[in-house]
């Protein structure tokens, strides 16, 4: 870092962004701090006062028009007049009370000219009664999901069985829908909870009672701007009301827009700066970062390589963004952790292929057949547990290892041209699978259509390993959820391939890859070490999606394994491999950020743009750019 | 010497023989009758035979199968639905999406061209990756720019209820250009015969007016191969089989015109550059070709003309599903070509023909095929799913066994 040269746009960019994330910071987190500061709260609690005198006007004036109505009818009827004529009076008496309510002012009141203290009290203890309600309520909800999270995975299978018949006619169809199953088959299972057999706890209808105690204490104060008010319209304004003064799972965000939006008041600089603290002061940390970015751009860009400095600056926008709009952090940090331990050994199969010299091994699914024949096998035989589980991965092994040594010996026979060879053998295989899905002998009612030939595309593993090692020794801390066998797992298999690499057979064999003309001077068999890689590529491949199907808790069939092997390799050359040459760190980086960028990017994705698959989208864009990138580093000269 | 001749054709050509023993084992079980076949394969050929013969010109040049014609069909595409947007009908609205196609597509082709003179000899796994990653942009480009960024009045068009374009693409409204161009003229099997006879002719006799060697027997062997033919279709028995075929004479000249323009770029200046820098690169650039540059423009070709063939393609279907019409183009018309005899090195309009039929013969065939040898529909579907990638697979690895062995024959030499 001694003789770091940087240019003189770049200078000048580093400051004009730190002046701006200065200015943003010191104003957003004057923001901030004034909200608890006696001013804020007098702002919002004055706002949030007009907002509810505003909808108790209504309610007023719509009292004194009823009154007028009702008093406009009974003379009607005193008078002997028919139906008609009552509609034409009630008509003509509601327009002449509402423009006597506007005249007189019985519907608007202004706040300097009442005393709000007694008022502004009232609505302080319904707020704080209501915020303890809700608490309480997020509480026993939570607790009730948790006790219920085993009927729902149950339920959650009799419906897949619905769903998978109308894949199914997807899958007849040819492939037509290249897009859609790249997009579906990484797609992480939402776990929601059916709250529809929830009921309310003692303490929650201890706290709902001091809401209601609070709320009358509230309309007595409210009766004395408001004459015209009855308790039946109190009664009834008090859904508005309440929710006006608190929801759940507030902010002080959503709190400040809808007193903002209600009240119609004009909040001044003061209440922006207050609104969009936050943002600001969040936006002031990303400016800063990016301004230490253009400063040391040179040294980061050949330190980590261009698509991984974006990629990571990315997952730091994304991590700004999610805090921006309140995403819960640690369920997503959960997520991304069980991600990365169901996908890092899928990643981790490239690493033999890419060091053994047959580059990327896009032809990973001949693998993940053998792994998902091993989990087939497991569930006909009517294995559970860790037996089960254990059984499926050594099938699963025996299989690609024969395989994988076939495939090895068939890219023997085609050194330079390997990755489209195997990108289409790989294809080829999964489709000629497709048709063994349909006619294997299986009898297993679990695993069949319950009509028609052949397996299910989607296969649950509740009667077999679902969740093996993500719930083991697993544990919470600070919210986050840590899946401890899963993690522990995918660290066990990157220490054997470490331990493999160090061998004398894996330093051979990424001689083989480096050099293969040196590697046979020294009288390495380069031939069999492409195999002996191939087939370790291969067996992780198998291993790799066992784990996988443990956490995502289905096996799926058909078409889905054609893409993982684009997948897998996007994320081992986004942390920092190249088609040559891979480490093992590069598998954890790669996959944490590759499936970190994934899983934030869909609920920021969807708080931006709502209902929509834009995060699907970057998904494609991200993982096929990542591998176009590193063919355009790769190719041009020797390879091919 | 005569045997091992057979033997080498049959090595050669392995693939095309392997096909069309399977077209003809389907052919039997499938249960359909001959002129229903011809009937949906003409119909298959009219759609299908312009995209193929978009990639000969990036395999004599050298860069294999160009798989990323995805994104010229894409460019095709985006073309369809700002016509559509426009409410051109007919013709006209046909022709502006064709003009409008080459802007769009050249440009497509030229980024695509420069990526792959970064990623020699990997241009098809390349070409790939290209097209799924052009899929990604598409799909931001008609979900997230269009109707969004870029309005979009007519309310077809576009998801109700929510922003993007619509799933479905329908021409065959009264402003669409559904079969704008097979409708403009549409004659009987037998007399399209005669017409295609006729012009073929003429075109021979002017060649041979034209050319300095004044060959007459080969003239007078090929016009009365041509007459030959012209008369076969009028037998009886021929025409009952064509009986229901409509040919639509402007799609299939057009298909022949581009079979011409294969030819005649090919004695130009600029083929012959193509053919220089495809035998050997090294050699093209020390005699002065820049090879990067026509490595590029032999994309933007391929790309204009894949554009094109999408459009003839969209226009014949009358419909097309706008986020996966364009998904398959690179496999199907690669896995096409290949069954024709072509491979990653060499190819000719006769095998990209060739291979458009029996693929496409297969493709009708199978799915009954399957029905009726194994009780399931699916079994066919997936069974010519496996063809498309198990061919190219195929034709990749005897390409890589065959520039193995040359490699070595020329080093015991």
């Amino acid at each position: 870092m001694g003789k770091l040269k940087v240019k003189k746009s770049q200078k000048i960019a580093c400051i004009v962004i730190v002046i701006v994330a200065i200015i943003f910071g010191c104003v957003g987190l004057y923001g901030v701090t004034s909200r608890t500061s006696q001013r804020g709260q007098a702002l919002i609690s004055e706002m949030r006062l007009q907002a509810i005198l505003d909808t108790a006007g209504t309610g007023a004036v719509d009292a004194y028009v009823e009154a007028a109505k009702a008093e406009a009818t009974a003379k009607v009827r005193e008078e002997g007049g028919g139906m008609e004529e009552i509609r034409e009076a009630t008509a003509q008496a509601e327009e002449e009370a509402r423009a006597l309510a506007e005249e007189e002012g019985i519907g608007s009141v202004d706040l300097t000219s009442i005393n709000t203290e007694p008022l502004g009290e009232a609505l302080n203890v319904l707020a704080e009664a209501q915020e303890a309600y809700f608490a309480e309520e997020a509480a026993a909800q939570a607790r009730y999901i948790e006790e219920n999270e085993e009927a729902v995975v149950s339920e959650e299978a009799s419906t897949e069985a619905a769903d998978a018949s109308a894949e199914e006619e997807m899958a007849v169809e040819g492939d037509a829908a290249m897009g859609d199953d790249m997009g579906g088959d990484m797609e992480m299972m939402e776990e929601t909870v059916d709250l529809s057999g929830f009921e309310a706890t003692e303490e929650m209808l201890a706290l709902q009672e001091e809401v209601d105690q609070a709320y009358t204490a509230l309309c007595e104060e409210i009766k004395l701007v408001f004459p015209a008010l009855t308790d039946d319209i109190m009664e009834a304004l008090k859904p508005t009301i309440t929710s006006l003064v608190a929801q759940q799972g507030d902010t002080f965000e959503t709190q400040y827009d809808r007193a903002l939006a209600q009240s119609g008041m004009n909040p001044g600089a003061t209440g922006v700066i207050m609104r969009q603290g936050k943002t600001l002061t969040t936006s002031a940390i990303g400016l800063l970062i990016l301004a230490l970015t253009v400063l040391f751009y040179t040294p980061l860009v050949k330190k980590l390589g261009f698509p991984r400095l974006l990629i990571g600056l990315f997952y730091i926008l994304l991590c700004l963004l999610a805090f921006i709009y309140n995403l819960s952090l640690p369920g997503q940090i959960s997520n991304t952790l069980v991600r990365l331990g169901m996908n890092g050994v899928l990643v981790l199969a490239m690493l033999p292929g890419i060091q053994c010299g047959i580059s990327l091994n896009l032809g990973l699914p001949i693998g993940i057949i053998g792994g998902l024949l091993g989990g087939l096998l497991c569930i006909e035989f009517g294995l559970s547990g860790w037996g089960g589980f254990l059984f499926a991965i050594i099938v699963g092994l025996a299989i690609s290892a024969v395989t994988g040594c076939l495939y090895g010996m068939l890219l023997n026979r085609l050194k330079g041209s390997e990755m489209s060879v195997t990108t289409y053998v790989g294809f080829s295989v999964v489709s000629l699978m497709c048709i063994a899905w349909l006619v294997l002998p299986f009898t297993s009612n679990i695993m069949k259509w319950p009509l028609g030939k052949g397996l299910r595309t989607t296969i649950g593993l509740q009667t077999t390993y679902l969740h093996l090692l993500n719930d083991f020794l697993s544990f919470d801390i600070f919210g986050v959820t840590i899946p401890t066998g899963l993690l522990l797992f995918f660290a066990l298999c990157c220490f054997l391939v470490w331990l493999f690499m160090r061998s004398k057979t894996g330093i051979a064999m990424s001689a083989a890859g480096a050099n293969p003309r040196f590697a046979e001077a020294t009288g390495i068999n380069v031939d069999k070490m492409r195999i002996i890689g191939t087939m370790l590529s291969t067996m992780l491949g198998a291993v790799g999606i066992i784990v996988y199907s443990q956490s995502f808790g289905f096996i799926q069939l058909y078409q889905a394994p054609r893409m993982m092997g684009f997948l897998a390799a996007s994320a081992i050359l986004l942390g920092g491999a190249t088609t040559s040459r891979a480490k093992i760190s590069h598998v954890v980086i790669g996959t944490f950020l590759f499936q970190g960028v994934l899983t934030l990017g869909m609920p920021v994705a969807n708080a931006i743009v709502p209902q929509s698959t834009i995060s699907e989208v970057f998904r494609i864009i991200i993982s096929q750019g990542i591998i176009l990138y590193a063919l355009t580093k790769s190719g041009g000269d020797s390879r091919g | 010497m005569d045997k091992s001749k057979v033997r080498n054709f049959a090595r050669n050509n392995i693939v095309t023989i392997m096909f069309i023993v399977l077209c003809a084992v389907c052919m039997v079980f499938s249960g359909y009758t001959p002129s229903y076949v011809i009937y949906e394969l003409f119909g298959r050929l009219s759609r299908n035979m312009f995209i193929v013969l978009s990639l000969i010109i990036p395999i004599v040049a050298g860069m294999g199968i160009n798989f990323a014609i995805t994104a010229g069909a894409m460019a095709a595409q985006i073309a369809c639905l700002l016509v559509l947007e426009w409410k051109i009908p007919g013709i006209g609205g046909f022709a502006l999406a064709a003009l409008m196609t080459v802007p769009l597509a050249t440009l497509f082709g030229w980024l695509i061209g420069k990526l792959f003179n970064k990623m020699k000899g990997q241009e098809m796994i390349g070409g790939l990756v290209i097209g799924y990653f052009a899929n990604g942009l598409y799909q931001l480009l008609f979900l997230f720019v269009f109707d969004n960024i870029i309005p979009i009045n007519n309310p077809d068009l576009t998801i109700k209820g929510s922003t993007g374009i619509a799933n479905t693409m329908d021409l065959s409204k009264e402003y669409g250009f559904a079969s704008a161009l097979d409708g403009l003229w549409r004659l009987p099997f037998h007399r399209a015969v005669l017409v295609f006879a006729a012009v073929i002719a003429v075109i021979l006799v002017v060649g041979y007016m034209r050319s300095h060697q004044k060959n007459a027997k080969k003239l007078g062997i090929q016009i009365a191969a041509l007459a030959v033919v012209a008369v076969i279709a009028q037998l009886p028995p021929v025409k009952e089989l064509f009986s229901m075929v409509n040919i639509p004479m402007i799609t299939f000249g057009l298909v022949a015109l581009l079979c011409l323009f294969n030819i005649v770029i090919m004695r130009t200046k600029l083929g012959q550059q193509f053919r220089a820098v495809g035998q050997n690169g090294t050699v093209a650039n020390a005699s002065g070709i820049n090879v990067d540059h026509v490595r590029v423009i032999a994309t933007i070709f391929s790309m204009v003309l894949a554009g094109w063939g999408q459009l003839i393609f969209v226009q014949n279907m009358g419909a097309f599903q706008t986020y996966g019409a364009h998904g398959q183009v690179g496999l199907y018309a690669g896995a096409a070509i290949l069954v024709g005899g072509a491979s990653v090195v060499r190819a000719t309009n006769a095998q990209a023909l060739l291979g458009c039929v029996l693929f496409h013969l297969l493709f009708i065939l199978a799915p009954a095929a399957g029905k009726n040898l194994f009780g399931d529909a699916a079994i066919g579907e997936y069974f010519r799913v496996f063809l498309c990638y198990g061919v190219i697979a195929v034709a990749l690895v005897m390409h890589a066994w065959s520039a193995k062995a040359g490699t070595k024959k020329r080093a015991a030499k």
